[in-house]
This record gives structure tokens, sequence and C-alpha cells, in this order.
């Protein structure tokens, strides 16, 4: 072969190389765009969302289990009818066993609008505090929830949960229907409202506000305040 | 262009902005549609916002249609109409234009059952399906644009053809 023939072909594979470059080079840059969103947004979604949050103080008004001076305390601000509600709600039932005596859950009603059953929920499960029996009744309600957020009139469901917990039928009507009742419950929505709350569920644990998406990453927000 | 294949656009001077625009929304969509499909299989809720009704509507029985999240099939979905928007941004084949109408067509169909669910059947609307909705819809108006040279190429391509006829 010549030097000019070589160089010919040199050119040639050149080109050729880069028509192949400029071909392949788009459907590489997709790929590589689609490969970068899937595996960001696997990383982010599992992320546990924290930010300083300045919660209205626990009173003694306020629906609790634990101690009274706990070494950490958790505010939830909940919704009845919220299905990830529901879903904390059992992650709630194993960090209050097992951290039960060294931290104080505190319970605040935050009932959505969009919700159409939430405010009777929470007046129901009120009702039951004032008999000693809410954490019983918040437990029923959210393993329940699904047989009585898509009925038509929840409140006979309700009667059925406080008549299995042994509870007097009669003042269980009178205190859910209670005006103090829905003062309470809409009080305590108000003053999360006021203090920044946005979704259910909120938490707060230990003067921060954090949404754990999962019950490890629950178990671990608490277990670096302790 | 590529080589052997017919163009839709002709001489006509390219619109460059459209798969270019084409692709970004179906891109888009397609964050989106990954994000819901990771939040399902991840077994995560959305938190319930005072202003959305976004769990009610994961959370649905409607979220899965034959075994299928319907947020993977919008996955899949812009995934394949954001490939066939970059292989517009290299070629205006007549095939690959028509493929991009044929899906985004498609997929505009879809949108209409699923809003329906939302303002009908749930009343409750999510924000990201929403979003994936409007995306849709606007890839399949905006592929207007790439068919609207085609119809015109066809018409001229059948009176040169009779033209022809008539001379012979």
């Amino acid at each position: 072969m010549s030097g000019s023939g070589a160089q010919r072909a040199a050119r040639a594979s050149a080109d050729g190389g880069g028509a192949f470059v400029a071909r392949v080079a788009p459907w590489a840059g997709a790929t590589v765009l689609v490969v970068m969103a899937v595996a960001l947004l696997y990383i982010f979604t599992g992320a546990a969302e924290t930010e300083s949050f300045a919660a209205p103080p626990v009173a003694s008004e306020d629906i609790s289990h634990g101690p009274t001076e706990p070494e950490l305390t958790i505010i939830e601000y909940s919704d009845f009818q919220c299905p990830f509600c529901a879903e904390y709600a059992g992650w709630l039932t194993q960090l209050r066993e097992k951290y039960g005596e060294r931290v104080r859950f505190v319970f605040r009603n935050y009932p959505l609008a969009d919700h159409q059953w939430a405010l009777f929920a929470a007046q129901a499960a009120y009702a039951a505090h004032l008999q000693g029996k809410f954490w019983e009744m918040h437990d029923l309600l959210f393993e329940r929830q699904d047989e009585w957020a898509s009925s038509s009139d929840p409140r006979p469901i309700f009667d059925s949960y406080a008549e299995s917990l042994g509870m007097d039928i009669e003042q269980f009507h009178a205190d859910a229907d209670a005006q103090s009742t829905v003062d309470f419950i809409n009080q305590q929505a108000l003053e999360g409202k006021e203090a920044g709350v946005t979704h259910t569920p909120w938490l707060v644990i230990g003067g921060e506000s954090v949404l754990p998406r999962s019950l490890e990453q629950f178990e671990k927000a608490i277990e670096e305040r302790l | 262009m590529v080589r052997g294949s017919r163009s839709a656009g002709g001489d006509r001077p390219a619109r460059r902005w459209v798969p270019w625009t084409l692709a970004a929304l179906a891109y888009a969509g397609f964050v989106v549609s990954a994000y819901l499909t990771i939040v399902h299989y991840r077994g995560y809720v959305s938190p319930c916002y005072v202003v959305q009704g976004c769990e009610t509507v994961q959370t649905s029985e409607y979220s899965v249609v034959l075994g299928v999240p319907v947020a993977l099939a919008g996955a899949v979905f812009f995934g394949l109409l954001f490939y066939f928007a970059v292989g517009l941004l290299r070629s205006s084949a007549l095939w690959l234009v028509r493929a991009f109408k044929v899906l985004s067509f498609l997929g505009a169909l879809a949108v209409i059952p699923l809003f329906l669910l939302q303002a009908i059947v749930l009343k409750a609307f999510c924000s990201y399906c929403l979003a994936t909705e409007v995306l849709m819809l606007a890839i399949w108006v905006l592929g207007f644009l790439l068919a609207a040279p085609e119809r015109s190429d066809a018409r001229a391509e059948r009176r040169a053809a009779r033209g022809g006829a008539a001379a012979e």
C-alpha cells in the first residue's frame, strides 16, 4: 500500500469511528440518564427526613404513654384515616413495648379535612381515653382502618370496638359527641398547624421532626437521641 | 438523517427544539413514574398532606392493574417515549415519527380513565399522578409538530405521482 493510500485508509477508519461514536453517543447518554435517575431515586426515597421543629410543649392534658420524666419524648401528630399513620401505629406499638420505660410517647390529633371520618374516629379515640382505653382504641382504629374508612357510617363500627373493649357505651356516645371533645381535637390540630405541621404522620423526636421510612430507621432515630 | 429511510420532514428546516423538548418531557415523566414505582416496591406510603390525596390514590385498588403497578407501566411507557425522542434527535425517519405518534396517542388515551378514576371514584388527586398526566398530554400535543410535515410531504408525493402518470 502506498503512503497516500495508507493515509486515506486511516482517515476512513477515523471517519468510521467518529460516525460510530456519533451514532452510539445519544443512546449511551440516554441510558446513563435513565440509570442515574433510578439510582438517585432509590437512594433518596430510602432516607429519613430530619429538621429542627418547635412543637408545643407537652401538657398534662396530652394523651401519652410512658414516664412523666422521660429520657426522650416522641410527639406524633396523627390522623386515624391516614394509611401511613396506620403503618406507623404498628411500629409504635412495638416501640412502646421496647422503650416504654424510658421514652414518653405523646399522641396528638391532626385530622385532615380530606379524610371524611377522621374527626369521628378522633372523637371515638378521645372518648375511649376518658374511660382509660385510648391506646387500645388507637390500635383497633388503625388495625381495622380499611373496615371503617370505606363505610358509609363508621359510628356503629366504633360502637362495636368500644363494646369489645368493655367500655360503657352510653358514656362513650356522650363523650364522643361532646363539644369539649371536638374542641380538644381541633385545638391540638390548630396548634400543630401553627407550629408548622403539614402532613401526617408528623413525628417530633427530641426537638426534631423526623420522617422514618421503616421500623429500623425509627429505632435508629430513637437510639441516636437516647 | 438515517441512510436509506424516508424523511418525514423532507427539505423543510427541521424544528430542532421539538425532539429536544419531547425528550425532556418524556424524561421528566420517566423520573416521576420511576419515583412512584420505587415507593410502591419499597412499601413506602406517602405521608398524608393537608392539600393533596396522594396516599389515597397510591393505596387504592386501582394502583395495580392485572398485577402490574400503574406506576411501573408509566415508567416503562415514558422510558420508551424517551428513547424514541432521543432517536428523533438524530433521525426524522417516517417510521420513527409514526411510532412516536402512535405511542403518545395511546398514552393520551390512558390519561382519560386515570384522571376520571381520581376525580369520580377516588375523589382525591395525587400531584405526582397529575404531573405525569399533564406531561403525557403535552407530549401528545407536541407530537403534532412532528407529524405536520409528514402529511404535507405525503400529499406532495401523491401529487408528483399523479403528475408523472398524467405525463406518461
